[in-house]
């Protein structure tokens, strides 16, 4: 997690404006889901790894750990789409070839939407989209939450981890029981910390003049209707050249 | 149980969407009036949310010798009410696959259906019910922590289900083969949940009285 956030702040088109990252990424996004995946896949996972390392200057190993967990959830859990279960005479468990190519085409699928979320998490940072979603209508009020949970989660973290080692330490994991014990006191702490870090924020604010509204100033970045027109026509290119390779014409 | 960016076909996760938006609308505008009515009431919900994230991140001892973590679905149910744990799970359900890459955009919509919705009002259903029924606090708060977390493991395989049935025996035989990979996991799991939910409610009302009456303006609360 904190690999990811260094990252977002650290790299090369931090500096750009947020709405070409989101572009290129949710453009991405619908590709992977409407186009063959067979082809779009794979194609979409090579762009962004290029976008990330090539563009943004993220090393390679960071988009390969990215994607690294859930690619092993994904491989671990689609080959039960090439499983079929009969039920009609007691229960039967077969392979199945129609399953199978849906097995991969819901792999490569996955792959390549994931490729699209490894290159937005790793170049923006999140207190850059957080305000995007005010012009999906979201209320000012939730978006405030929002960033300061984006701003609380590593405190607490912090927090939560080093409780953890603590209790490791003095043995609070060595049996079962014990666990559950730790862990609970640990939750325990961690919400009374969560309430005390809330009040003290409060009376923070308030000697700052809080009524309720949060005013941060927001650095001013111009869209580069430049960069606007490659990444679309990255997009274009990789649409074009799934469903070309798809048909068996390229 | 998040499902994986891209993996639902483009028109289930749609839907998915769409099927959560009354909800969501439903918290922001409880959200909205709270923080409307108590300015430091968006402090102590940006607090919970960060709280419900790190939750996440804690390693639970698990019978079959793999780890997991808690969901904190039915903690926070109980906490804080579910219309407004409908917000905040899909605020924490967003970092989640921003800064973990766990979950996903597309699959946003599906995943706080079954773990932002489904789960908490279980949870807070069944928490209601035990309470009027007259069951003592840990029982219904045992309850409603395993059955909320079940619920979400329910909602789950029945989402991959309709998204993927069985080429031979169709919606049911999916349901069945999702269903038990996942019981065989998350049975034990969701009993696990509960019992820690039942310490961590204990040692709160033991230790941090004051700090639950604070929460009286959420509608749920252990009193």
């Amino acid at each position: 997690m904190h690999a990811i956030d260094r990252h977002a702040w650290t790299n090369r088109w931090r500096r750009h404006h947020p709405g070409e990252q989101l572009l290129l990424a949710g453009g991405g996004l619908v590709l992977a889901l409407t186009l063959p995946p067979l082809t779009a896949g794979p194609l979409l996972c090579i762009l962004m790894a290029g976008a990330t390392v090539v563009g943004a200057g993220v090393p390679m190993r960071a988009f390969l750990g990215v994607m690294a967990l859930p690619t092993g959830f994904l491989l671990t859990s689609a080959p039960f789409l090439a499983l079929s279960l009969d039920l009609r005479d007691g229960l039967h468990l077969a392979y199945s070839p129609a399953g199978a190519t849906l097995a991969l085409a819901v792999t490569l699928r996955s792959l390549g939407a994931l490729s699209c979320l490894a290159f937005l998490a790793l170049t923006t940072p999140v207190a850059e989209l957080v305000p995007w979603l005010r012009r999906l209508g979201v209320p000012a009020a939730v978006v405030e939450i929002a960033l300061l949970i984006y701003r609380l989660i590593f405190i607490f973290m912090e927090r939560a981890v080093t409780g953890q080692q603590a209790q490791a330490a003095r043995q609070g994991y060595s049996t079962r029981r014990r666990s559950l014990r730790s862990l609970g006191l640990l939750i325990a702490t961690l919400f009374q910390r969560a309430l005390e870090r809330a009040r003290r924020l409060e009376v923070g604010l308030a000697a700052r003049g809080y009524v309720g509204e949060l005013r941060v100033l927001t650095p001013e970045r111009p869209l580069s209707r430049r960069r606007l027109a490659g990444i679309g026509g990255l997009l274009l290119a990789v649409a074009l050249g799934s469903v070309l390779l798809d048909r068996g014409l390229v | 149980m998040h499902i994986m960016e891209g993996f639902l076909p483009p028109v289930h996760a749609a839907a998915w969407g769409l099927a959560s938006l009354p909800f969501l609308v439903m918290g922001a505008r409880s959200v909205v009036r709270v923080t409307r009515e108590h300015p430091r009431a968006k402090l102590l919900l940006a607090s919970a949310g960060a709280f419900a994230f790190v939750l996440s991140a804690l390693k639970i001892p698990s019978v079959t010798g793999s780890c997991s973590h808690p969901t904190g679905t039915g903690l926070g149910a109980i906490l804080f009410g579910p219309a407004v744990m409908a917000v905040l799970g899909a605020i924490v359900l967003l970092f989640q696959a921003l800064l973990l890459a766990h979950g996903g955009l597309t699959t946003l919509g599906a995943n706080i259906f079954s773990m932002a919705i489904a789960g908490p009002w279980v949870a807070y259903g069944v928490f209601r019910l035990a309470r009027t029924l007259g069951g003592p606090l840990a029982l219904g708060v045992f309850l409603a922590a395993a059955l909320g977390d079940l619920a979400t493991y329910l909602v789950t395989s029945v989402q991959l289900a309709l998204a993927f049935p069985d080429p031979v025996s169709g919606f049911l035989g999916a349901l069945t083969k999702f269903g038990s990979v996942f019981a065989l996991t998350q049975i034990p799991l969701a009993i696990i949940e509960g019992l820690l939910t039942v310490l961590v409610v204990n040692l709160l009302i033991q230790f941090s009285r004051d700090d639950l009456d604070e929460l009286a303006f959420a509608p749920g609360v252990v009193r």
